[in-house]
């Protein structure tokens, strides 16, 4: 069966997809934000740092330029600064600042090498320049942390309103799951079946349709029934007076005009069995009424005529019996009409009743071919009635019939399904 | 045996009738209700009645008359075959119950199972001393030997035999083997009743005066 798309899959991937263009789209704007603000607060620790150093440097109390902790380690730092003269000759320096003067001439102010940010403060009017420096790479480093940092938040977040938003999305459509499992064990013809009310708003248009098309369905099927019951009584009453007039002819007639009334009794026999299970067809879809059948017992009613038969085994099989006995009917005026002369009638397995007769049977193109128009159900002239009964019966108690092979004369089992 | 049947399609019930009386039965027909009326009061031996009528329910009529405490053997005739109509069909009275169409030789063969049990045997085959009687054969045997009776000898003694061990008047004997408008001979009933010793032997048939006559011990 193909696997159609699913509310939920759809859904599930819309929201995939939306929490990662969404933390994307954060992450970028957090990027922007970030670099902007961080090189900013950067910039401003550059100039407090140069007005502190430069304000000690300009009353003498300038930090030694290889500043060691007390054990002996390299403090921490993230900055560097020099002090340049004014003939460009470094004096000063911090252990991590380079050799040579960040700047070749005086750059007060914000100014950027290769390597570094600088901020260059004047220091009193002797032209000396002291330079706070950044390397731009621990910028770059700041502001990666900040970033990712802050992207994995959003990340995190998009992912968990992912799953929040999955999980809602699931309560969502439980409504409709329950109005399926509803559905499937509703019996609209039932007296006072009811689906109940809707559980969501969306849900009301599908609930009027269902009740609109039960209360079409119902108003059918009381026409078929009262269709059914009245031809019912309109045909079965005058084939009851045909048979009961043949016979009393039969009776009555000259010995060399028997023969002839009895071929007519015998077909007026057939109509009245086609008739029967067709009636029983027509009004089979509305109540199944399923019971173990004593197959002995129902073959004993069938009044067959003409033709041998023999239950094997327990014979007892699930079924509706008048849906059965018009099957049967119909296969055993196949069978006759085929000229054989016993029918065998067992249940192999729980469920499944097989008719095999001894006549002539059908060739196995031809027994494909007949199964072939069963399984597809297109009975119009490549099965007879008699088949096509046999497999509405079947299918009508959630079966089908199938034709074994047999080694003689045709076969036919009426799977019948669980009950 | 004299029936009562009610069926207002005119094909199946003059078959029927006709069918019945080939069978050697005697046969009031009915086309409605209605006209049951003017053989409310006549003994049977069965009822044969069709469920749905043009003037009402056959199976309410049936109904009323057990409420009346009439026990004659019923069959419902009707063209409704579901279970729950069967049922209901069974328990409003019917002793059987025939879904259309059916080949009158099984309702004939009903007719005579149905009378068989009110009579109180199950089986086709009675026996009164040295004269068996097989219902189903509708053949008398004394010693082993099968008695040529006619068709009224067989009559009377069907009658006899189904109501055996009780005294049968002679205007029931005259109804049934006549019908209700037929006129019958005064001395009829007694000819047959005299042949029938002649050939099953005189203690078959005993005379109770004034009452009419029986078979079997009471």
């Amino acid at each position: 069966m193909t696997q159609l798309p699913s509310i939920r899959g759809r859904l599930a991937r819309a929201l995939v997809g939306w929490s990662i263009a969404w933390a994307v789209a954060v992450a970028g704007a957090v990027w922007l934000a970030v670099e902007h603000e961080v090189s900013e607060l950067l910039d401003d620790t550059l100039q407090a740092s140069a007005d502190v150093l430069g304000g000690l440097l300009v009353r003498g109390d300038a930090p030694a330029a290889d500043p060691r902790e007390a054990n002996g380690a390299e403090p921490e730092t993230r900055f560097a600064w020099q002090v340049v003269g004014p003939d460009a000759r470094l004096l000063l320096r911090s252990r991590h600042a380079p050799a040579s003067p960040l700047h070749a001439s005086a750059t007060p102010g914000f100014s950027r090498t290769t390597e570094w940010r600088t901020y260059g403060r004047p220091l009193g009017a002797d032209g000396r320049i002291l330079y706070v420096a950044q390397t731009r790479e621990e910028r770059r480093e700041a502001q990666a942390e900040i970033t990712l940092s802050t992207a994995l938040a959003a990340l995190a977040i998009g992912l968990l309103g992912h799953l929040w938003l999955r999980r809602r999305v699931r309560q969502e459509l439980l409504p409709l799951e329950r109005l399926s499992d509803q559905l499937a064990g509703h019996e609209p013809l039932q007296a006072g079946a009811s689906l109940g009310a809707p559980e969501r708003d969306e849900l009301q248009p599908v609930h009027a349709a269902i009740e609109e098309l039960v209360r079409r369905l119902a108003l059918r099927v009381a026409r078929e029934r009262a269709f059914t019951a009245h031809a019912a009584h309109s045909l079965r009453t005058p084939l009851a007076g045909i048979d009961t007039q043949l016979a009393v002819a039969l009776r009555e007639c000259p010995p060399e005009l028997q023969p002839r009334l009895r071929r007519v009794r015998e077909a007026a026999g057939r109509l009245q069995r086609v008739v029967a299970a067709l009636l029983a067809l027509f009004r089979s879809g509305a109540a199944l009424q399923r019971q173990p059948v004593d197959l002995h017992q129902l073959m004993s009613q069938l009044t067959i005529h003409g033709i041998e038969w023999e239950v094997l085994g327990r014979g007892v099989i699930d079924a509706d019996g008048d849906l059965l006995a018009a099957a049967l009917l119909n296969l055993i005026d196949n069978s006759l009409r085929c000229g054989a002369h016993k029918l065998v009638v067992d249940v192999p397995s729980p469920g499944t009743l097989r008719i095999a007769d001894d006549g002539p049977g059908v060739s196995h193109e031809r027994r494909q071919e007949l199964q072939a128009a069963l399984d597809s159900q297109a009975y119009e002239g490549r099965t007879g009635l008699g088949l096509m009964l046999s497999d509405l019966v079947a299918r009508s108690h959630g079966g089908a019939l199938r034709l074994p092979p047999a080694e003689r004369g045709f076969a036919v089992e009426l799977q019948l399904g669980e009950p | 045996m004299r029936l009562l049947l009610i069926e207002d399609d005119d094909i199946l019930g003059e078959g029927l009738r006709d069918f019945l009386r080939v069978e050697g039965h005697t046969v009031d027909w009915c086309r409605s209700l209605r006209e049951t009326g003017a053989f409310r009061d006549e003994p049977y031996d069965a009822l044969l009645v069709d469920w749905q009528l043009p003037d009402g329910s056959g199976l309410d009529w049936l109904r009323e008359r057990r409420n009346r405490g009439d026990a004659t053997p019923a069959l419902m005739l009707t063209a409704r075959d579901r279970l729950g109509d069967r049922i209901h069909g069974l328990d409003s009275g019917a002793d059987d119950y025939l879904v259309k169409p059916f080949a009158p030789e099984e309702l004939a063969a009903r007719l005579r199972a149905v009378s068989r049990r009110r009579a109180g045997s199950a089986g086709p085959r009675r026996r009164f001393g040295d004269v068996e009687v097989d219902l189903t054969a509708r053949c008398a045997f004394i010693d082993g030997q099968a008695a040529d009776l006619t068709a009224r000898e067989w009559q009377v003694l069907e009658a006899l035999v189904l109501r055996a061990g009780r005294i049968v008047p002679k205007s029931d004997l005259e109804k049934l083997m006549l019908g209700f408008d037929s006129e019958i001979a005064s001395n009829a009933l007694e000819v047959h009743v005299s042949a029938l010793r002649r050939k099953l032997g005189r203690d078959l048939v005993e005379t109770v005066r004034g009452l009419g006559y029986r078979i079997g011990a009471p």
